[in-house]
């Protein structure tokens, strides 16, 4: 039943460009993509920044070709990176073999159901917001563009979702109930969300600083991303190319509080301790991390006592790109995939930016310059509210 | 004073929902995180919309709630020193 | 695919299945178009500060999964799956509202907070301090079948007790606007759900929860043998063919099944395949209905499942759920065949154990 998973296509739509190719492009000259809001209507618009991709909903439903009047954003996010992936895999979804669709999201229709709810009670204009507010709704518009797909589902897990659902499409190829998955997440800006995190008191107007003792906070994103994975045995019979192999993964609960993480990073630790159990690695062979790395006080030092309890004193090399991409929550995870699959493949590590002093009572300094460096394997991790925790860890093939 | 620490009571327990708690055996004194009513740091959030909402008060750092927030006398006094309430 | 042994369950529902000893007897009417859930005094099952927070599918989500813990007298679980298709509503709502009607003035966080989809697992993670496992499926019909494809699938990974369950909360607000959406209907009593010409369903909600095991024990009620959804079938036929497909996996044919407990929910479209399909499932198997009894949600076929296992372990098959066929002699095999929407099909296979 353990047949080898590879990743084999990729898609992302982002603050750093509308494909992976431009993402990439933005990475390699350490450019961020958070900036001044245009898009999004919200009160705070000048008071905060956020990873917003620049282009409107017209915009996005002419690169989709497809403008049906109910989809939202999050929807044509979706369907745009996961067509890229499919497109990049060169897989076809007509050969026989059974192809899934596992997406992922946390703030679904909301951005749509947030400018109608009101009028709803009173006009009869929009009240399909009501059938796309859901978040299976845009999993399911993905799966009609993508075409023959023979398994769909959705997970919620707040900011770990996207990992959870590469972890699960692996699951399901090793355990033979598909052939290959299209793996991922999707989350648009909302006002809802904006304010949501507001209220929490964990943004930072200015540019977000990762693990840097001043941090104040996170700066939210947008995107979505996909990946399209394959066992070796339906990758074979198309002949087809392996980008990365995903050999290990693993979910556990921090139990310890519903949005904050604990001090020590327990579930953090669990998450990464089974991960490299699973791939059978010692922590010494991991080459470079991947944080979940918000910005916000509370995360960066819980992740990084995590980061001492597994790894001693042989920390790897390490960095978060939420400073690029802001934190796109349900996307997160699948957007560093692809960045993890990025520096695999070029064996650079994109830097942590906005770094300049460590935090005193951990003393770890991220990589804050770009380095081209030899890295064979990846972790990345993804934390979400609810103690939810999860690791993923990438072979170069 | 007095009648400013029993308002803030009673909007605490309406905002907090607390009312099938056990909101007799909070006195002026008594501790309102930790022991005593065992708020954490969600309420910590809440008391800080409520200073907002009601007094007009504006705390940016929520890390400056752990001083003020540790009893009823000490919310009212800083509301008062703060010209307000 | 290893089985699943059910040692414990719980559901609150639209009928008064959170009492122990109800079995179909006295069956509570919808109120017009729509079900409430039949809910107990939340103050018996969870502490005052933790319940001051919560929402009602937060209340019926941990209040269900405690008792099944309680009726498996298990003493730890090595994995928490939840399937909800709209999460919680009724707190997604409050915070929306609030920012609206305050121009995102004096917003608090607790609200959004208990908004996130996973905010049930996650409550009994932390209540339980459960440190493992934990998946939250949010995908329309298929909510609650994701869950128990990956508890089979977790078995199979060396997990041992699996607490698996589906939510499903409605607010009035939510009740109004699929009225206005035109999505609902008062149904003709007098007429089996699946005769119904009616353009709409009745809307409801509910929460169930199982306490899965890898092994028999005393404490077994029933075992799922499988799952397998089919997303936009094609035809009748097509949803047919793979239904016998599915059965051989278990080596059993339809005469094998006993009672067939199909997901009629009142909308003549959304029925038309499972009506198309009625008549070959006839033979040797009693045809029961449940949404008349638990009303229309994402996880509806997770109040499927404890009918199941209730007739199972009951052995006998209440009069006003049949539609059609025969008197089963025996309760061995029930199969759900389930639909939502006309698009999200599923079947779950339960057996005696």
């Amino acid at each position: 039943m353990s047949q080898r998973v590879y990743i084999t296509g990729l898609g992302m739509i982002s603050a750093l460009g509308n494909t992976v190719s431009e993402g990439f492009l933005s990475l390699s000259q350490s450019k961020t993509g958070i900036g001044k809001i245009n898009h999004l209507t919200t009160r705070y618009k000048e008071e905060f920044l956020a990873g917003e991709i620049n282009l409107s909903n017209k915009d996005l439903a002419d690169l989709v070709k497809d403008s049906n009047p109910e989809y939202n954003r999050n929807t044509y996010l979706a369907m745009i990176a996961a067509k890229e992936a499919v497109i990049h895999s060169g897989i076809d979804t007509k050969d026989g073999l059974r192809t899934g669709l596992i997406s992922s999201t946390t703030v679904a229709g909301m951005g749509i159901t947030e400018l109608y709810y009101k009028e709803l009670f009173e006009k009869t204009d929009h009240l399909s917001v009501i059938d796309t507010h859901d978040c299976g709704y845009s999993t399911e518009r993905i799966a009609d563009y993508i075409g023959n797909v023979d398994y769909v589902t959705t997970i919620s897990t707040a900011c770990s979702s996207a990992a959870n659902a590469i972890m699960l499409g692996c699951r399901m190829i090793k355990h033979g109930q598909l052939d290959r998955v299209v793996v991922g997440g999707v989350d648009a800006l909302s006002k809802f969300t904006f304010n949501g995190f507001n209220t929490l008191m964990i943004l930072d107007r200015e540019w977000c600083k990762p693990f840097d003792e001043n941090r104040k906070g996170l700066n939210l994103g947008e995107g979505a991303a996909f990946l399209v994975i394959e066992g070796e045995e339906a990758l074979n019979k198309r002949q087809g190319k392996p980008l990365t192999e995903i050999i290990g993964y693993a979910n556990a609960n921090d139990a310890y509080h519903q949005t904050a993480s604990s001090p020590e990073g327990y579930g953090a630790t669990l998450a990464i301790q089974q991960a490299l159990a699973m791939s059978g690695l010692n922590p010494s062979q991991v080459d470079y991390i991947n944080m979940h790395g918000t910005g916000t006080p509370n995360n960066d030092l819980s992740e990084g006592m995590a980061t001492v309890a597994v790894f001693g004193n042989q920390i790897p090399k390490f960095s978060s790109t939420k400073a690029y991409t802001g934190h796109t929550l349900a996307a997160a995870a699948s957007i560093e995939a692809v960045i993890s699959v990025l520096s695999l493949q070029h064996q650079t590590i994109f830097p942590n930016l906005n770094f300049t002093t460590p935090i005193a009572s951990l003393n770890l300094t991220p990589i804050h310059e770009l380095l081209k460096t030899p890295i064979n394997i990846v972790l990345s991790n993804s934390f979400g509210f609810g103690g939810n925790c999860s690791s993923l860890l990438f072979k170069k093939v | 004073m007095d009648a400013l620490i029993e308002k803030l009571k009673k909007q605490i327990i309406e905002q907090l929902n607390l009312a099938e708690v056990n909101p007799d055996e909070v006195s002026a004194d008594s501790p309102l995180f930790g022991e005593g009513l065992g708020l954490d740091s969600i309420d910590a959030l809440e008391l800080i919309v409520l200073l907002e909402k009601h007094y007009g008060i504006k705390i940016e750092d929520p890390k400056d709630g752990k001083v003020i927030f540790q009893s009823l006398r000490t919310m009212a006094e800083y509301i008062k020193a703060q010209g307000k309430g | 695919m290893t089985k699943a042994y059910i040692n414990g369950i719980s559901c609150i529902s639209a009928q008064n299945t959170i009492d122990d000893s109800w079995y179909f007897d006295t069956i509570t009417p919808a109120n017009g178009d729509y079900f409430s859930a039949i809910e107990p005094s939340y103050k018996d099952h969870i502490a005052p500060n933790l319940i001051r927070r919560m929402g009602r599918a937060i209340k019926m989500g941990v209040t269900t999964a405690n008792l099944a813990i309680i009726d498996a007298d298990a003493q730890k679980v090595d994995a928490i799956i939840t399937g909800t298709g709209l999460g919680c509503f009724e707190d997604s709502e409050r915070f929306l509202l609030a920012m609206l009607d305050n121009n995102e003035q004096f917003l608090t966080p607790t609200s959004f907070i208990q908004s996130t989809h996973n905010t049930v697992g996650s409550q009994i993670a932390l209540i339980m301090k459960c440190h493992d496992y934990n998946f939250t499926y949010v995908h329309r019909g298929f909510s609650f079948e994701s869950c128990v494809l990956d508890a089979l699938m977790l078995f199979e990974e060396g997990k041992e007790t699996i607490l698996v369950g589906g939510i499903e909360e409605h607010t009035p607000n939510f009740v109004t606007l699929n009225r206005r959406a035109l999505k609902l209907q008062i149904q003709d009593t007098t007429m089996p759900i699946h005769q119904s010409t009616s353009n709409g369903v009745q809307l409801s909600e509910g929460s169930t929860f199982f306490l899965l095991s890898k092994h028999k024990s005393d404490k077994s009620i029933a075992a799922i043998d499988g799952i397998k959804t089919l997303y936009k079938p094609k035809t009748s036929e097509d949803i047919f063919e793979k239904l016998i497909v599915f059965l051989k996996l278990y080596n059993l044919t339809l005469s094998d099944i006993d009672v067939t407990l199909m997901g009629f929910c009142g909308n003549q479209h959304f029925d038309k395949y499972l009506n198309e399909l009625l008549p070959k499932l006839t033979t040797n198997t009693a045809i029961a209905s449940f949404k008349n009894l638990c009303g229309e949600f994402y996880t509806a076929s997770a109040f499927a499942m404890w009918v199941a296992t209730k007739l199972i372990q009951k052995q006998q098959l209440p009069q006003s759920i049949v539609i059609a066929g025969s008197e089963p002699k025996h309760i061995k095999h029930v199969l759900v065949i389930n639909q939502y929407g006309g698009v999200n099909y599923s079947f779950m296979l339960v057996s005696q154990c």
